[in-house]
């Protein structure tokens, strides 16, 4: 009898403790909960100013293959309309011009490294008449990078003026282009043929390499 | 899932990791200062508080992929083959009051460690993996909450924990 008594006062300040540490961890987690909730319902806001309305009218255009020589090289890609990041309206299709539509997703990071290279490019005067270049913003996701988001403010920041269209939620500009990565470029001929599609960042060189390749699409 | 929970969630694991890794640095200023008498200051609790990290983690990575649909890059699967074991080689260890588990998972924590710092330095200069984000990159951001806790900062926090405790405070004489 006096050896139980002692063996359970011996215990309780084992299990004293253990409470404490429970009851600390259960309050510690709470009070990061509580901060959380308030952290978070500061950032609160309306998503869908980052997204347009899309319409596609014709069939997209096979997804992008790494690695592979691209399965949609003379398919005519579908007529692309949708509302641009200053609140207007683009239509990319047929016409009298070759085209380059860049496709951007504000969070990525090598569309973050090539978009101020681009505007450099474009401000150099290196786009060939009879070519007009286009932009495209696509998957966006405020929680990816809080930052940058809306892209249409990211874009402003680094002085973008090329004719940009949002995207909508249901990605349907990502779709009608078959991209597979970003930042992604597609080269359409006046027609709206697909010249070529290219994936990644790709530089000065590949820059004018994609502009050389739209403006032999206008000789003959 | 909304954004909103997604953000939400991402925050309460981001404030988590930085207790956590507060706590990290609280511990090794502890062993510097108290050298190796500092393993008797947690006894087997270090086990217990190492497992329930382990599980916190694990956990919280099978909510990204599971509830919230987040699919997990290349780098992102090795962290979880070091982390998910833990889980329960820990608790094992804890259970038994082992301190050899230490040499069980140590390695594991480590080699997670470092997977996870190569992973987030990747995100911090992309052109480590390449020039573009495919649908399952390592160099993107799932999350990114504070402007630089991002997923293998939280792993790496973890990791970070969880090798602290077993390599500092688990020996033979404090479990």
């Amino acid at each position: 009898m006096s050896t139980k008594t002692a063996s359970n006062k011996g215990q309780e300040p084992k299990s004293k403790s253990l409470i404490y540490w429970i009851v600390g961890g259960v309050v510690g987690f709470g009070l990061i909960v509580w901060l959380a909730i308030a952290i978070a319902g500061e950032g609160s806001v309306d998503e869908s100013i980052a997204f347009g309305e899309v319409t596609v009218e014709g069939e997209g255009l096979p997804f992008v293959e790494t690695g592979a020589a691209d399965p949609a090289t003379g398919l005519t890609a579908p007529t692309v309309t949708g509302e641009t990041i200053e609140g207007g309206e683009l239509t990319i299709g047929p016409g009298d011009t070759a085209k380059i539509v860049v496709m951007l997703a504000h969070w990525c990071p090598h569309c973050q490294r090539e978009v101020p290279l681009i505007q450099d490019w474009v401000d150099s005067g290196a786009l060939p008449e009879g070519v007009e270049l286009y932009g495209a913003t696509v998957l966006t996701n405020r929680v990816r990078d809080g930052d940058t988001w809306p892209p249409q403010e990211w874009l402003a920041e680094e002085g973008w003026t090329t004719p940009t269209i949002m995207d909508d939620q249901e990605g349907s500009i990502v779709s009608a282009y078959g991209m597979t990565g970003t930042p992604t470029y597609v080269v359409l001929g006046p027609d709206n043929e697909n010249l070529g599609r290219l994936s990644g960042e790709i530089g000065l060189d590949g820059l004018n390499a994609l502009a050389g390749l739209a403006a032999s699409s206008l000789e003959g | 899932m909304s954004s909103d929970s997604i953000f939400l969630y991402s925050t309460i694991v981001a404030l988590l990791s930085i207790v956590a890794l507060a706590a990290a640095a609280g511990l090794l200023v502890y062993r510097v200062v108290k050298g190796p008498d500092a393993g008797n200051l947690l006894g087997v609790k270090a086990v217990w508080l190492a497992w329930l990290v382990a599980l916190t983690a694990t956990v919280g990575s099978l909510i990204y992929s599971e509830v919230i649909h987040f699919e997990p890059c290349r780098l992102c699967w090795f962290q979880r083959i070091a982390m998910y074991p833990m889980a329960v080689v820990l608790l094992v260890g804890a259970i038994r009051r082992e301190y050899q588990v230490k040499y069980y998972a140590l390695p594991l924590a480590l080699a997670g460690l470092g997977v996870s710092i190569y992973h987030y330095l990747m995100q911090v200069f992309p052109s480590l993996e390449g020039g573009s984000c495919g649908a399952v990159s390592c160099s993107a951001r799932l999350v990114e909450i504070f402007g630089f806790i991002s997923i293998p900062f939280m792993a790496g926090t973890g990791f970070m924990v969880i090798s602290v405790l077993l390599g500092f405070y688990v020996n033979k004489n404090s479990v």
